[in-house]
């Protein structure tokens, strides 16, 4: 046991004292080694062992944590199952890591509602797998929802491949219980999508744990649609594939999701699971529809006759629930599976203006072959949503040059009218970048709505907002939106 | 009402004017929900944002539109349309001319959020005027967007309080090529849930599911070919299910809309309850509170109704609903009546009070409509 000194002065050893009082000793960890397993989450490249971590069981029991933070003075900083990829979960030196991971409850399947209520460290596909049963489902799906927290994915407004039709976490919560700084229980939402006065579940949702912990969360579920067709289209170009979206919004239709791959990221998920994608095509589609069967069928003879009018060189079409799960694993094992192509790589997400897909993806390739550096592309094409994979060589040197690579993407996708992060969240990886995308007055008053949250600044502090620590004394200057160079919007 | 009126054409306008005005504001759109909430302080300098109207960007490829948030939504529509584009919303007093910000601000909402959400699930970005001047943006231009706080939500039912908005971001839909409506006999409310659950358990995917005059309405909107084949299992799933005629559907949608802005003369409360307890909660309204006009979306567990426009009567519907667990909002109210616009404070309205104290420290935009929930008077000097 250290006696480092915590934030207000109080030491490790009391603070550990006071939750060894509330919990048993199995659910406080101050051993050097136990501390390490909460030093990072999924990004991996920042890491802060904390003073304290500890692992409540029920609402009252992380109020009371929380409660003793706050006599101490310490920040805290809650965790779900740390597979964040922006650092949000990230500890904050001498002060307290709580764990929602013994809050995993499943509490209620009320299928006459069509609603879930649930401790917030249930994992994200167990919600869909305790529906099931019902004909019923939990729609956001990360491609990490084998093992995501509901938790995280509140804090993060996570979101997944069907969010193109189907909306993001925020879209099917109705109502969280939150415990805030001071330690004390509310209620943000209701039982229906009716709220009286503002939309406070709305603003928490997202908010990466700066403003309390979730620890009860009511999310819908939605009836499985009758019918779901999936095809796997093969084009000769990026421009090919990227204008065959544009045509899919343009005839009305809202797939339930797109999703794009380059050459290299097929070739590492074909290598790694075998999933049947053409490894020599420069692109391919995804295209999934669901609904009531007659409406699908209808317009997925549209689909297939636009991929076919754009120049598809290969049309596969899952026709079974096998097909179209070996199609989907593919994708989501693109990510990981980079490694079989790569000793080492960085996960980038930034969000354009669907329509100028094809210019970003010239630019970043661009900016890779300029540092000598590849980067594999898999995304979410219906909404703009990139996730460039960086791929480089950690033994060779190469980090610094990949990571300046991964940053000058997501600030590009801002210049060109985009946004940081379509899912990722800020975190402390993007905090640096916030000026980028927004003016000091934009960030002073998210900063001011925190203060009535919480006016310490103890829940998770560091992460979102840019910090002259964190950045040096001068972050990076705000650029205006592109269409306000263009003197086409203006703030002022 | 007010000591005086502005009508800024500018962001930069609507700044100096909010800032510069002696004491409280209170921003205005079309008036169309002048009365909605609880009223504002009477010495309030109004701010009308109808000048802040008009597209700022459009780029149907990407389906987003940026307008001044004084744009009426319906001009708005009629101009997307020409894209074959819409925002998928659509209260009952947009034809009205009632604004996109003041919709926003009331959190209003019609018959598709059942498949759309409300206004809250559209909007992706906003720009706020605060009480001090500030201008502030959060969102963007993309439907997919993480950065930051969502600030938007916090003025989404703040009913005009906190800031002033300039600008919105709204993620815009295809409109279907067809929309069918099929009615199906329910006279007796305590039947609701179990009608609106007998259509949501068929595979058709209804946009909106709505109880109107005894009866449930169930609009299909697809591609030609999808809705027929719809509106046709639905008739033969549900027993006394069938297709309207299109000038019965629209007579029927334009009825409801009618009740859900309720007559002249009675209070209009919009209540959210659980969907299952809807039923139970409508009937015991209807004996109990004398409630008339009423629509309700089973699916959702949202309904609007009307109440004698009587302090007690209203304050009754406040408590029975806050019983059931569920929410209230006083909209309409008669002019020159004084009733409670909210119900029993919740626990979050610590939340309220502190994020006002932060962000407008003296109340002075939208002072009195959120009152007793935020305080009626200004910080004393
Ligand atoms: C391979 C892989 C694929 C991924 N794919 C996707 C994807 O498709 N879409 C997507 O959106 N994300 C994706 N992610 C990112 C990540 O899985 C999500 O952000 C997820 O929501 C994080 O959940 P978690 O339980 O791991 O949260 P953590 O990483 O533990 O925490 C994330 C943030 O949430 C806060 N937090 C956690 N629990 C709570 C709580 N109860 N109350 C308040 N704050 C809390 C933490 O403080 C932190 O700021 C992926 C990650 C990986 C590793």
């Amino acid at each position: 046991m250290t006696t480092a000194t915590t934030g207000a002065g109080s030491t490790t050893g009391a603070l550990a004292a006071d939750f060894s009082a509330l919990l048993p000793d199995t659910c406080v960890i101050t051993d050097e080694v136990g501390l390490r397993s909460y030093e990072c989450d999924g990004l991996t490249g920042f890491r802060q062992v904390p003073a304290v971590v500890v692992l409540p069981r029920d609402a009252e029991e992380v109020a009371a944590c929380v409660r003793v933070c706050a006599r101490h003075g310490v920040p805290f900083v809650a965790r779900g199952a740390g597979t964040g990829l922006s650092g949000g979960a990230l500890p904050v030196a001498d002060g307290v890591v709580i764990s929602l991971q013994k809050l995993r409850r499943i509490l209620e399947i009320d299928v006459e509602n069509r609603r879930a209520v649930l401790e917030p460290g249930v994992f994200n596909l167990d919600i869909s797998g305790a529906a099931a049963p019902h004909g019923l489902y939990y729609a956001p799906d990360p491609s990490s929802q084998q093992v995501c927290t509901i938790g995280g994915n509140v804090a993060e407004n996570s979101g997944g491949a069907h969010c193109l039709k189907y909306g993001f976490t925020t879209n099917h919560v109705l109502e969280m219980e939150v415990v805030l700084a001071d330690g004390t229980l509310v209620t943000l939402g209701g039982p229906s999508s009716e709220q009286a006065g503002p939309d406070l579940r709305g603003l928490f949702l997202g908010s990466e744990g700066t403003l309390g912990i979730c620890t009860k969360v009511t999310v819908r579920l939605l009836r499985k649609p009758e019918a779901v067709r999936t095809v796997l289209a093969d084009f000769p170009s990026i421009e090919a594939a990227g204008d065959t979206v544009g045509a899919i919004v343009e005839a009305s239709i809202v797939p339930a999701a797109v999703e794009m791959m380059d050459s290299l990221a097929m070739e590492a998920a074909e290598a790694a699971v075998g999933a049947g994608y053409t490894v020599e095509a420069p692109a391919a589609l995804i295209i999934e529809l669901d609904g009531p069967a007659e409406e699908c069928d209808e317009q997925f003879a549209e689909i297939t006759r636009l991929c076919e009018e754009h120049g598809a060189t290969r049309i596969h079409v899952a026709g079974t629930p096998e097909e179209r799960a070996k199609v989907w694993k593919g994708r989501k094992a693109a990510f990981a599976a980079v490694g079989r192509i790569s000793p080492d790589y960085f996960v980038q997400d930034g969000v354009v203006p669907r329509t100028r897909l094809a210019e970003v993806l010239t630019r970043i390739a661009e900016m890779g072959s300029e540092v000598g550096l590849r980067v594999a592309n898999v995304f979410h094409a219906g909404d703009g949503n990139l996730h460039p994979l960086v791929l480089y060589s950690e033994a060779a040197g190469e980090h610094e040059t990949a990571e300046d690579l991964s940053s000058r993407i997501a600030e590009l996708c801002v210049e060109l009218g985009g946004s940081l992060s379509g899912e990722h969240g800020i975190g402390a990886d993007k905090a640096c970048s916030m000026t980028r995308m927004f003016t000091d007055d934009d960030l002073a008053v998210m900063q001011r709505v925190r203060a009535g949250f919480d006016p310490d600044g103890r829940c998770n502090p560091g992460k979102i907002f840019p910090t002259p620590r964190l950045c040096g004394e001068r972050p990076g200057p705000f650029r205006p939106h592109p269409l306000e160079e263009a003197g086409v919007i203006s703030r002022l | 009402m007010s000591t005086s009126t502005t009508a800024p054409t500018t962001t930069t306008e609507l700044r100096d004017a909010v800032r510069d005005a002696p004491g409280p504001v209170v921003a205005t759109g079309a008036g169309t929900a002048a009365d909605w909430a609880a009223p504002p302080a009477p010495d309030a300098t109004v701010i009308s944002v109808r000048g802040l109207a008009g597209v700022v960007a459009h780029n149907p490829g990407d389906m987003t539109v940026a307008v001044g948030a004084g744009t009426p939504l319906d001009a708005l529509q009629s101009a997307l349309a020409e894209h074959g584009q819409r925002v998928a919303f659509d209260a009952a007093r947009v034809r009205r001319g009632a604004t996109v910000g003041g919709l926003f601000a009331t959190a209003d909402s019609g018959p598709l959020a059942l498949a759309y959400g409300s206004l809250r699930d559209l909007v992706i970005g906003v720009t706020v005027v605060l009480a001090d001047g500030t201008v502030a943006r959060s969102g963007g231009h993309v439907i997919k967007n993480v950065a930051g706080y969502d600030l938007a939500k916090l003025l989404h039912g703040a009913h005009g309080t906190f800031g002033v908005m300039s600008e919105v971001v709204l993620r815009l839909h295809p409109r279907p090529p067809a929309v069918r409506t099929v009615a199906l006999p329910c006279p007796d409310l305590a039947g609701l849930p179990a009608a609106g659950r007998a259509v949501t358990d068929t595979p058709v995917e209804p946009s909106a599911l709505e109880w109107s005059d005894g009866r449930l309405l169930v609009r299909l909107e697809g591609t030609e070919g999808g809705v027929e084949g719809r509106a046709t299992r639905l008739a033969g799933l549900l027993d006394g299910a069938a297709e309207l005629p299109a000038a019965d559907a629209d007579a029927a949608w334009s009825s409801h809309a009618d009740a859900v802005e309720g007559p002249d003369g009675r209070a209009v409360i919009r209540v959210g309850v659980r969907p299952t307890q809807l039923g139970e909660v409508l009937t015991s309204l209807v004996g109990e509170a004398d409630a008339e006009d009423v629509t309700a979306a089973p699916a959702t567990g949202v309904a609007t109704l009307t109440v004698p426009a009587d302090a007690e009567v209203v304050a009754a519907v406040h408590r029975r609903l806050a019983a059931a667990g569920g929410t209230s909002t006083l909209r309409s109210r008669p002019a020159g009546t004084d009733l409670p616009a909210w119900g029993p404070a919740p626990a979050s309205a610590v939340l309220l009070r502190a994020v006002a104290a932060s962000l407008d420290p003296d109340h002075r935009i939208g002072r009195g409509r959120m009152d007793p929930w935020l305080p009626r008077t200004g910080a004393p000097a």
